[in-house]
Formats: C-alpha cells, sequence, structure tokens
C-alpha cells in the first residue's frame, strides 16, 4: 500500500530516495565514457549522472546490471544501480559500442 | 556499425512483430467460426501500425525534453505507463473478443481500439530508438551504409520470423491456435509487466527486490536465442523477485479472461 | 489460409531470409572476428618493428600515419612516441592485448617487454578506423544476400504464379459454366494433383446429369399418366352433379379442386414437353408479334370477365423458335398478369426490337408488383410468394415454364416495375439471330 502511494507522489519519494544513495557522473565525449572504470561500494545503491556531451544520441546498457536507457545529445540523464555484490559489471553504449566500453567495478 | 544496427533494430522490431502476428492469428481464428461475427480486418491492422510509425517518430523527438522530467526519470515514468497500457490493452481486447462473439455481430469497434492501442503504443515504444539511432547516424556519413544494410538484415530477420510465427499458428486447429496463441499473449502480457517493475527500479520509483536466479552461464540475453526469446516470453537471465512476481501476476490476468478459460475447456 | 499463393510466396520467401540473412549475420560475425584476429597479429609485428628501432632519433614528428600510435618507455622516462600518444602509460604494464582511451579515441594496444634493453614497447591502434576497414570488406561479402532478396522473391512469385495456372484456370471453366451446361470438364492441360479433381467433377456432373433426366422423366411420366384419371374424374364430376345438389358448397369446392389438379398436370406437361434435344426438331422461322396477337386474342375473355384492358403494341418481329412453346410462355405471362391485377387493371403487352436491335417482349401490369425479397425466388419451382395474397388460384410453376422455355431460346427473362407506377414488367430478350 506504501508502495502504491509512492507511485501517486513519485516526486517526494525521488527526492528522499536520491538523498541517500552516493552520485557518480559519467561522461560520454566523442563515443567514449569518462570515467571507463566506476568504482562503486558493494550493497549500496548508487545514483550514476550520465553526461552526454555528443551531439549524438547513446545508449546505456548492461546486461549484468539489467539497465538500458537511451541518452539524447548534448543532455543528462540518470540511473540507478544497486545495491550490488562485489565484482565487475561491464557497460557499453549499445549505439556505438566499438568504443563506448566501461566497467562497474563493486568493491 | 552494421552489427550494431541488426542487433538494434532485431530486439524492437522482433517484439512487435511476433506481437502482431499473435494477435492476428488469434483474430484470425476468431471470426469464421462464431455466428455472426466479422473478424477484423487488416485495415485495423494497418492503422495501428502507421500510428505507431508516427508515434515512434513525435517520441523520439520528444525524447530530451521527456528524458528531464520527474528529475530524469521521465523516459522510465512514460515508458512504464505504455507498458501498462499496452497489458490493459491486451486484457480489454481478450476480454471484448469473448463478448463480441457471443453477442453484436460485427467487429466489436472496442476490441478494435484495443488492438490499435496495442500495436501503436508498442511500436511507439520500441521505434523510438530506431528513430534516435538512425538520426544520430546520418552525421557520420561512412556509417550510413552499414547501418541501412544492417536495418535491411534485422528488417527481414524479423518480418520472416513473424511471417513463419502466424503460418505456424493459423496452420493448427482452430482450439490449438487460440490455446497457443492466448497462451503468447499472456506472456507477453508478464513481459510487459516485469519491465515495467525494471523501468521503475531503475529510476528508482521502486524499491531494490533481491535477484532470484543467475541463468547467464545457459543461455545469455544477447545470443540470438536469448534475444528470441526475450523477444517471445521476455527472457531475463536475472530476474528480480519483483519482476517475477509481476510477470506472473500479468499473466494470471490474461488468464482470467472467459476466452482464455473457454480455450482451455 | 486466405489465399494459396500468398501463403506459398510469404513462406517460401520468410523461410528463405530467415536463413540467408541469419547465415550472413553469422558470416559477418566469424569474418570480422578473423579481421580482428588479423590485425592484432599485424600489431604484434609493428611492436616488433618499434623495438627495433633507434628510438633516441625518433621525435615527436615521427608520423606512422593517424591510425597508429606507440611509446618506448625504460623505467619511468618516455624514449620515444608517436605524436598521438600521451605523456603517461597508454596501457598498464603487462604484457599483451587491451583496449585504453586517449587522444578522444578506443584503441586496441598491445604493450611488450624487452628483455635485452630493458624497455617497454606499447603500440596503439584506433579501434574506430581498423572496424570500418574490416567492416567495408566484409560487408562487401553480405549485400549481394541482401540485394538479392527481392529478387528471389521475384522469381519465387513467378513460379509460384505458374503452379498455380492449372489450378486457377480450371476454377474459372467452373466459375463460367452455365447452370444447364452439363458437359464434362475438359481442361487444357491437367497435373497430375488435379486429375482427381476433374475426374469427381466430372463424375459429378455426369451423374447430376442423368438425375435431372431421371426427374424429368419422372414427372413428364407421372403428369401423363395422370391425365387420363383426371379427365375420367372429371366426368364422373359431371355425372354426379345430375344426381346431387350441384351449387351445395362441398360440389363446387370438389369441381374446383379437380380443375385446378387438371391444370397443375397439364403445366408440368407443358414444361417437360419442351426438351432441349427436341427443341431443334420444333423450331421454325415464326413472327412473334403475330403469335403474340393470337396469344392475346386467345386471352382476351380472361381479362374482360375482370373489366381489365389488355392491349398489344409492337410490329413485326422474325426470329427463330417454337411457336408452341413461345405461346406457353405468353400464355403463363399473361395468366400471371390477370391473376395479379385488381379489376379495372391494365396489362400491356409489347413485341419490339430494343436498342441493341434485339427482340424484346414486355407484359407489364399495373398490379401490386413484385417485393424485392420475391423477385430471386419467383422463376423458382413451386414457389409461391409469402407477401402476396393466398387467394390468388396457381401452382407455382407458370414463371418456371417461362424461365425454362426462354432457355431453351437463349433469352433472358428478367422482372422489374412497369411503366404505370405500380405493377410489375416481365421482360423477355431473345438474342440476335443471324437472318437466314
Amino acid at each position: 500500500m506504501k508502495r502504491f502511494r509512492s507511485l501517486l507522489f513519485p516526486m517526494l519519494i525521488a527526492t528522499s530516495a536520491r538523498a541517500a544513495a552516493p552520485e557518480l557522473t559519467l561522461v560520454i565525449r566523442d563515443h567514449l565514457f569518462f570515467p571507463s572504470t566506476l568504482e562503486v561500494p558493494a550493497g549500496q545503491k548508487v545514483r550514476i549522472l550520465i553526461d552526454n556531451q555528443d551531439p549524438t544520441p547513446e545508449e546505456f546498457e548492461s546486461y549484468p546490471l539489467n539497465r538500458e536507457k537511451v541518452i539524447p545529445g548534448n543532455t543528462k540523464t540518470v540511473v540507478f544501480i544497486g545495491p550490488l555484490e562485489p565484482g565487475e559489471y561491464p557497460f557499453f553504449g549499445e549505439f556505438y559500442p566499438k568504443t563506448a566500453q566501461g566497467k562497474v567495478v563493486v568493491k | 556499425m552494421f552489427l550494431v544496427a541488426v542487433i538494434l533494430i532485431l530486439q524492437e522490431i522482433l517484439e512487435a512483430a511476433l506481437l502482431l502476428s499473435v494477435l492476428l492469428a488469434v483474430n484470425q481464428q476468431m471470426g469464421p467460426h462464431l455466428a455472426g461475427t466479422r473478424k477484423l480486418t487488416l485495415h485495423w491492422y494497418a492503422a495501428a501500425i502507421v500510428t505507431g510509425i508516427f508515434g515512434a517518430a513525435l517520441f523520439a523527438w520528444a525524447m530530451p525534453t521527456v528524458s528531464e522530467w520527474f528529475d530524469y526519470a521521465g523516459q522510465e515514468v512514460i515508458n512504464a505507463l505504455m507498458h501498462l497500457v499496452v497489458i490493459g490493452g491486451l486484457y480489454t481486447h481478450c476480454l471484448l473478443l469473448q463478448t463480441n462473439a457471443r453477442q453484436t455481430p460485427g467487429p466489436h469497434i472496442g476490441a478494435g481500439v484495443a488492438l490499435i492501442v496495442v500495436i501503436t503504443l508498442s511500436i511507439t515504444r520500441e521505434g523510438a530508438e530506431i528513430f534516435l539511432y538512425i538520426n544520430g547516424i546520418m552525421g557520420t556519413p561512412t556509417a550510413v551504409t552499414p547501418a541501412l544494410l544492417g536495418a535491411g538484415l534485422a528488417g527481414g530477420i524479423g518480418i520472416s520470423a513473424g511471417i513463419l510465427l502466424y503460418y505456424s499458428l493459423v496452420g493448427f486447429s482452430r482450439v490449438v491456435t487460440l490455446r497457443i496463441g492466448l497462451v503468447l499473449l499472456a506472456l507477453f502480457a508478464g513481459n510487459m509487466a516485469a519491465q515495467t517493475i525494471l523501468l521503475l527500479t531503475q529510476a528508482d520509483w521502486m524499491p531494490y527486490t533481491p535477484q532470484l536466479w543467475d541463468t547467464t552461464g545457459l543461455l545469455t540475453e544477447y545470443s540470438v536465442t536469448g534475444q528470441l526469446l526475450y523477444a517471445l516470453i521476455g527472457y531475463e537471465a536475472t530476474p528480480s523477485l519483483a519482476q517475477a512476481v509481476s510477470y506472473v501476476a500479468a499473466m494470471l490476468l490474461l488468464a482470467s479472461t472467459p476466452l482464455f478459460r473457454q480455450s482451455w475447456r | 489460409m486466405r489465399s494459396i499463393r500468398q501463403f506459398l510466396l510469404l513462406g517460401a520467401l520468410a523461410v528463405l531470409t530467415l536463413f540467408s540473412f541469419i547465415a550472413a549475420l553469422r558470416g559477418y560475425q566469424s569474418s570480422m572476428q578473423e579481421a580482428e584476429t588479423l590485425f592484432d597479429t599485424q600489431l604484434l609485428d609493428l611492436s616488433q618493428l618499434v623495438a627495433n628501432l633507434d628510438v633516441g632519433r625518433v621525435n615527436n614528428d615521427f608520423r606512422l600515419g593517424n591510425n597508429l600510435a606507440f611509446q618506448v618507455w625504460e623505467q619511468q622516462s618516455l624514449l620515444g612516441a608517436s605524436h598521438q600518444a600521451p605523456a603517461i602509460d597508454m596501457t598498464p604494464r603487462v604484457q599483451g592485448f587491451d583496449f585504453a582511451n586517449f587522444d578522444g579515441y578506443r584503441w586496441r594496444t598491445y604493450a611488450r617487454f624487452d628483455e635485452d634493453q630493458n624497455r617497454w614497447i606499447m603500440v596503439a591502434e584506433r579501434t574506430d578506423l581498423r572496424f570500418v576497414l574490416a567492416e567495408n570488406v566484409v560487408l562487401e561479402t553480405v549485400l549481394p544476400i541482401l540485394l538479392g532478396i527481392p529478387v528471389t522473391g521475384l522469381l519465387i512469385w513467378l513460379i509460384v504464379s505458374k503452379g498455380l495456372k492449372p489450378l486457377i484456370q480450371l476454377s474459372a471453366d467452373l466459375q463460367q459454366k452455365p447452370a444447364h451446361d452439363l458437359t464434362p470438364l475438359q481442361p487444357r492441360e491437367t497435373p497430375r494433383e488435379l486429375v482427381p479433381v476433374v475426374n469427381a467433377v466430372n463424375g459429378m456432373i455426369q451423374r447430376l446429369g442423368a438425375a435431372l433426366e431421371r426427374e424429368k422423366r419422372l414427372s413428364a411420366d407421372a403428369a401423363h399418366e395422370l391425365r387420363t384419371p383426371i379427365a375420367a374424374l372429371k366426368i364422373q364430376l359431371h355425372n354426379l352433379a345430375q344426381e346431387v345438389d350441384a351449387h351445395s358448397d362441398s360440389f363446387q369446392q370438389l369441381e374446383q379442386g379437380v380443375e385446378r389438379m387438371g391444370h397443375l398436370v397439364e403445366q408440368l406437361m407443358a414444361l417437360y414437353r419442351t426438351s432441349p434435344e427436341r427443341f431443334d426438331e420444333a423450331c421454325v422461322e415464326l413472327d412473334l408479334h403475330a403469335l403474340a396477337q393470337e396469344v392475346v386474342a386467345r386471352w382476351y375473355p380472361l381479362f374482360d370477365a375482370k373489366q381489365q384492358t389488355l392491349e398489344l403494341l409492337g410490329d413485326r418481329c422474325l426470329l427463330r423458335g417454337d411457336p408452341f412453346a413461345l405461346e406457353t410462355l405468353l400464355a403463363n405471362l399473361l395468366s400471371n398478369a390477370s391473376k395479379y391485377t385488381p379489376e379495372q387493371g391494365r396489362v400491356q403487352v409489347s413485341v419490339l426490337r430494343n436498342a441493341d436491335a434485339r427482340v424484346e417482349m414486355v407484359v407489364q401490369d399495373n398490379g401490386p408488383g413484385i417485393a424485392a425479397a420475391d423477385a430471386n425466388h419467383i422463376f423458382e419451382r413451386f414457389y409461391r410468394s409469402e407477401h402476396g395474397s393466398h387467394s390468388v388460384p396457381g401452382c407455382g410453376l407458370g414463371l418456371t415454364i417461362v424461365q425454362h422455355v426462354a432457355e431453351l431460346h437463349h433469352a433472358e427473362v428478367s422482372v422489374g416495375p412497369s411503366d404505370f407506377g405500380s405493377g410489375a414488367a416481365f421482360r423477355v430478350v431473345f438474342p440476335l439471330q443471324d437472318p437466314r
């Protein structure tokens, strides 16, 4: 029931949830991820701000993380991941996978 | 760029093509056998596909704005909403097909509208990504030809798979087609529900739930078989508890329609 | 399945597309993998080459081409590098291949430790460029498969069309076969698969013809056999009239019943007297207008009794026909018109050549006309309208006879509204005949 209310009042919950999660920034430039390795604490939810500085859209995708999100050119977006077990979780840009490669390292 | 285009477009087109052929096959088997009913003509499907393509273009165009809504959760929220409407549309369609068969002659307008909503939103959701990708590719002249070749190949595979699924479905007797078709529709609704949960978790609108199992070693999601199963029944190598629960719930919703129960009697 | 052609075309094309495209995809993937290995080998060779360079003499202007970069390290000092190489290690100091991002690109790197000189040699190649290079080559092999599909589709379509031709021809033959044509099918070419169908249809046509013939003969024989007892019945009735009260209700009804039975038998005889086999013998050159005049004169008293006007329009119209059959046809139309037109009504017969120069005989009245629901059935045997009054006596054979005679003459019968505002018009249009 509480969850249902949270759907009705998303802004409130989103704001409160965000305050708790550590934030990392991932920049996309020239179809590359900077940094290409993100270090993340284990067992914690993390907010990743993805800043696409290319004029072209990119899609952040990771099979082990179960994440998929389009980032139009010159815009920012947010993806929440975790909590995760320690290990390596590769991600890539689905539109330019030859160059846009990276991984989340959970410690 | 070729393989990227193939994978990207195949992911999107396969799901829509398979859904379309299952809906066509189920509707095909509904009409002539029941007194006084007529099938939904192909015009309904054509209208749905055209509005879907326009919807996809519109959604792609609005994506930069939509992305920023709800503190960067706009994409997930809108997509989740579309998923929920698709589940509702599938439920309504199956419900009204049945009522139609019992009462009024002629195609049921409500069932037709539900069909249009389901197909339109599915194509809008899937197609927007293709529009964004193609639009981005146009800026890189060397990538255009490989990308278009890839799109052609993916389109060919997707549409062929749809045609073969349709002909295999209608090749069965009426009851068997209805059974398989409706089960596939229920699985599809389950897939939509699980994806909704995933989207809301990604946007942090839903709490994290533990992962149930990991079958990556058995079948990866990005293999051809994995993609096909994902498109058909929403195969997920690492599902969370909430995803599994919602999957089953949506399936049961579809299974609760009289048409579904009747087909298994 | 809505269409065999569609199924064969789409099914074959879908299977072909699916498998050839997936094969192309597989081919692409393995070729690309091969190309990767090839490029890696080249990179390995390059590292060998760089190791043997006199790096002391290499300055920053040394150019390998934009797609390649190298570094030579001795401990922490950079002995030499190409112009795009970064100032720091471009790859971790681990022997082997890896990937790295620098200079705004993604690079495939290879690091080797030269033990003789105690140096780290690092070489790199831009992934995007080598990928494009490889892809362009590989795509050349995929392209024909993609372009081949439309051509294949066209060919499959042609083959399917050719294969279905005998079937389409057969269904067209069946469709064009007139209802009364009971000659067997003789298709120009019959593939083995269609032989049973043609044989079955021909067998059915034969049995149908025999059954129809039997039915005809039975009816004609029955009618003929019934004539004598009915005649006897009439004489008995006449005799009976002397003995009992001829004006009693029961007697009147008995008389009417016998009368109606006699009429029915006469009509049945008329229907089967004119058979196609005997038609040619009975055919003569005649003037339809003159024939109509005769029939009208004979039937005039019936109209006079109901104070109906009966007029005959038209002029001499010559055609070949069976005079007796044509008389029966017109007599039936006139009797019908009189029956269904109220007292003091109007009936008109016209025999003319129409705009196509075909002989046309029209009988129209100003009665109640024919309901649309009946129009399709009135020529059926023993059909009596549910819309009309049941008070009108009749057996339901009249219009069947009309149609039968018209068909013998290859004429078309149709019914429509009359020119009098209300009522029906029966139109018999005879075919054009060669003047002899």
